[in-house]
């Protein structure tokens, strides 16, 4: 009798929370098209590859051997060039103005030392204000120098083949490592950020100790008001899965049973930190910025979401350990990707189960006491 | 004006009412600050590794030795059991591996072409391809060591060597030390975030509880509420902005290169953009959730085509075009180039100008629709 009353508390509560939601159309298009959005984007715009980089030549030497090297360039896709005649004083314009990335020098001697069979230099200048790109792109003159060189001198003789096999990915594609992450990071965003913005509304708008004086319990205030929010969380990690299957080909290997439970753990998990913002802050602006401090950034950069953790400095490395995502990860990568089985992801799951017990804990705690007050 | 002051005093201490908007303020960029400039970097390191020696001869175990002694790789087992590679690689314990084959060092003395395998979970793409990429790098050294012993071999053959070497220079950032761009973005991040999220949070705050109708009977002009609402953001973004370059400069040592004045005077006009969106905002919301929601989006949209996360050289070409609608393209370039670059007013005026012309566009409209809305 008495667990039938609560459940229709619950629901009721979950009822009014869902039609808030609905109420504001915008804001539910928002939290879906979002992902879907960044799903696309990065998709479709992430490219390790940069072409037709500018770059300027100053060709001192104007022989057949100057010529034929900067064919090598203007042959490749990478680079586009032109020649740039004012005097050598003024190159940094090139890179101020942003009008050549890459500055190919060749002295007027380059063609006598060639020839000599001494090696020849030819100095390039690189933009390295962006590091990331500066390597690439030396690594795109080397190629197009060594293919020079090999072009005149024969195929030097190689002692070692090397054989790379690459197993899962074979082209390397960024989608299968980003998709299931996104879903990580939606999880998290709506189930943290939402609940917790959505209890301390309640507090701000004063109408908590309304709900207070109503014969409902604490747990059911809160069991009520996320359970819409576990919904949407659901729905909108599938909507980003399907697409990622359905349009990025990310394969899916394991059991999306065993994915479905473990999602709704780390979901459990996510909403947990959620409830532990909203007890201890006041208004919506600040569990807004605390949300956005704890959750998005840290799931983001300090999970393996996009760069590798191992990189990273020690510190670091050691505050991932209480990132929820960086488990998730290896869960839904795992499963998804290479097919883990239950039994091979034992550790993570521990760590999520653990996190969860602690947050919550001191969550439920913490919202009597401030009850009690 | 002394109603205005009145206001900007009310403001600020609304803003800093609680102490963990405090500590938000100011301690969110120096968190943000440190995870960005750590750990946005294509470098990878650490890669795990597992060897497989089958070879075991002096020439396999020097090369075992140079991936052991470098940081790029982590060597996490030794096998020469084939399932156990693959087991390992399936349970993410290793990413690589590399296999010596037996019989290596007899190719390799003879120059005979001596295989070895390098095996890599492609499914980090970026990560395995660097991987690869060091690996290779590694055993390159084994192929040819040096140019040196590249032009003894032609040497010793009949022809001469026609060989050309690259001298490289690497101008404004000659360690490729990755904070030295990454910091000047988080400055672009972080006004954008202040100004445009706090101040339409702020200002539909005022209408989600109901005080906008007290505002408004008090005798503060129309143009005075809004200066009183928006002028707190802006000093605050300058204030997080001197944050940012002081901690900048003191955990990660990036210099400004160019003149402060005009990084001050050319942020003051982006946040012409920035602000006046966050009125815009506010005007088309009425909850801070929903305000949130509706700046988080134009955030991210502005953020994405800004080549921020991603560089705009590596989109495909008509996401660069997109690129220009995104007014935070302009303050980004400008950032980075005043601060890299020591750039100047001229050879910035090709962002200057559209980024002015956005600022204004903006913030007029927005302003105009703020005062009807208002009134």
């Amino acid at each position: 009798m008495k667990k039938s009353a609560t459940h229709k508390r619950i629901l009721s509560i979950s009822r009014k929370e869902f039609l808030h939601i609905i109420h504001d159309p915008r804001s539910l298009i928002i939290i879906i098209i979002m992902p879907v959005l960044q799903l696309l984007m990065f998709g479709y715009a992430l490219n390790m590859e940069i072409q037709n980089i500018d770059m300027a030549v100053i060709d001192h030497s104007q022989t057949s051997v100057s010529r034929d090297l900067i064919k090598q360039f203007e042959g490749s896709k990478y680079f586009s060039v032109f020649y740039y005649n004012n005097p050598l004083s003024e190159v940094d314009e090139l890179f101020l103005n942003r009008k050549a990335r890459v500055i190919l020098i060749i002295d007027q001697d380059f063609q006598r030392k060639f020839q000599r069979g001494l090696g020849s230099s030819v100095q390039v200048l690189f933009d390295a204000a962006d590091p990331n790109a500066a390597t690439m792109i030396k690594q795109y003159v080397n190629s197009a120098i060594l293919e020079f060189n090999e072009s005149h001198n024969g195929k030097l003789p190689q002692a070692i083949e090397v054989k790379p096999r690459i197993w899962y990915n074979s082209d390397l594609k960024s989608d299968y490592f980003f998709i299931p992450g996104l879903v990580a990071l939606i999880l998290v965003m709506i189930s943290a950020l939402l609940t917790s913005i959505t209890i301390t509304r309640e507090k701000e708008m004063g109408t908590m100790e309304q709900i207070l004086v109503s014969p409902v319990k604490p747990v059911e205030i809160i069991l009520g008001k996320v359970l819409p929010y576990i919904g949407l969380a659901f729905l909108d990690g599938l909507l980003i899965l399907l697409l990622g299957i359905f349009i990025f080909d990310v394969p899916f290997i394991g059991s999306s049973f065993l994915l479905m439970l473990l999602s709704i753990l780390y979901i459990i998990t996510a909403l947990s930190i959620g409830l532990m913002i909203s007890t201890v802050v006041q208004t919506q602006q600040v569990a807004m910025m605390m949300a956005l401090a704890i959750t998005l950034l840290p799931t983001i950069m300090l999970s393996g979401f996009i760069f590798p953790l191992k990189s990273m400095p020690l510190l670091l490395q050691y505050i991932s350990y209480v990132v929820p995502a960086k488990y998730y990860l290896i869960i839904i990568r795992g499963i998804m990707l290479k097919g883990n089985s239950l039994f091979q992801l034992v550790g993570q799951i521990f760590f999520l189960f653990l996190m969860t017990l602690i947050l919550l804990g001191n969550a439920i705690r913490k919202f009597n006491i401030n009850l009690e007050k | 004006m002394r109603a205005l002051r009145i206001m900007l005093i009310k403001e600020f201490k609304q803003i800093f009412r609680t102490r963990e908007m405090i500590a938000i303020i100011f301690g969110l960029p120096v968190v943000q600050l440190i995870i960005l400039g750590f750990t946005i970097t294509n470098e990878v390191k650490n890669v795990s590794l597992i060897i497989s020696d089958r070879d075991n001869s002096r020439i396999s175990r020097e090369i075992v030795r140079s991936f052991e002694n470098t940081d790029r790789f982590t060597v996490v087992n030794y096998t020469t059991d084939q399932k156990r590679i693959e087991d390992a690689i399936q349970k993410w314990e290793a990413q690589v591996a590399i296999i010596i084959p037996r019989g290596f060092s007899q190719d390799y003395e003879q120059r005979r072409n001596a295989e070895i395998q390098l095996l890599a979970d492609g499914l980090d793409g970026n990560t395995a391809g660097i991987a690869l990429g060091y690996a290779q790098g590694i055993l390159q050294n084994f192929q040819i060591p040096d140019n040196i012993k590249l032009r003894a071999i032609h040497e010793a053959s009949v022809k001469p060597a026609h060989i050309i070497y690259m001298e490289e220079r690497l101008w404004f950032n000659e360690d490729l030390d990755n904070a030295q761009y990454m910091i000047p973005g988080i400055i672009a991040v972080l006004v954008t975030v202040i100004s445009m999220m706090l101040s339409s949070i702020n200002l539909v705050r005022e209408k989600e509880i109901g005080t906008l109708e007290q505002l408004m009977v008090t005798p503060l002009k129309r143009h005075e509420l809004l200066m009183g609402k928006i002028l707190p953001f802006l000093i605050l973004t300058f204030v997080e902005m001197g944050i940012v370059l002081i901690f900048g400069q003191y955990i990660f040592s990036v210099q400004v290169k160019g003149n402060y004045f005009l990084l001050a005077g050319l942020a003051f006009l982006f946040l012409f953009t920035t602000l006046g969106l966050g009125i815009f905002i506010s005007t088309i919301t009425s909850t801070q959730q929903q305000a949130m929601f509706v700046s988080w989006f134009f955030m991210v949209f502005m953020i994405m085509i800004s080549g921020f996360f991603i560089p705009i050289d590596n989109m495909p070409d008509f996401m660069q075009k997109l690129t220009y609608l995104s007014p935070m393209r302009y303050f980004l370039y400008i950032v980075r180039d005043i601060i890299q670059k020591d750039a100047g007013f001229i050879s910035l005026l090709k962002d200057i100008i559209p980024m002015t012309i956005y600022g204004l566009l903006i913030f007029v409209a927005s302003t105009i629709k703020f005062q009807k809305r208002v009134s």
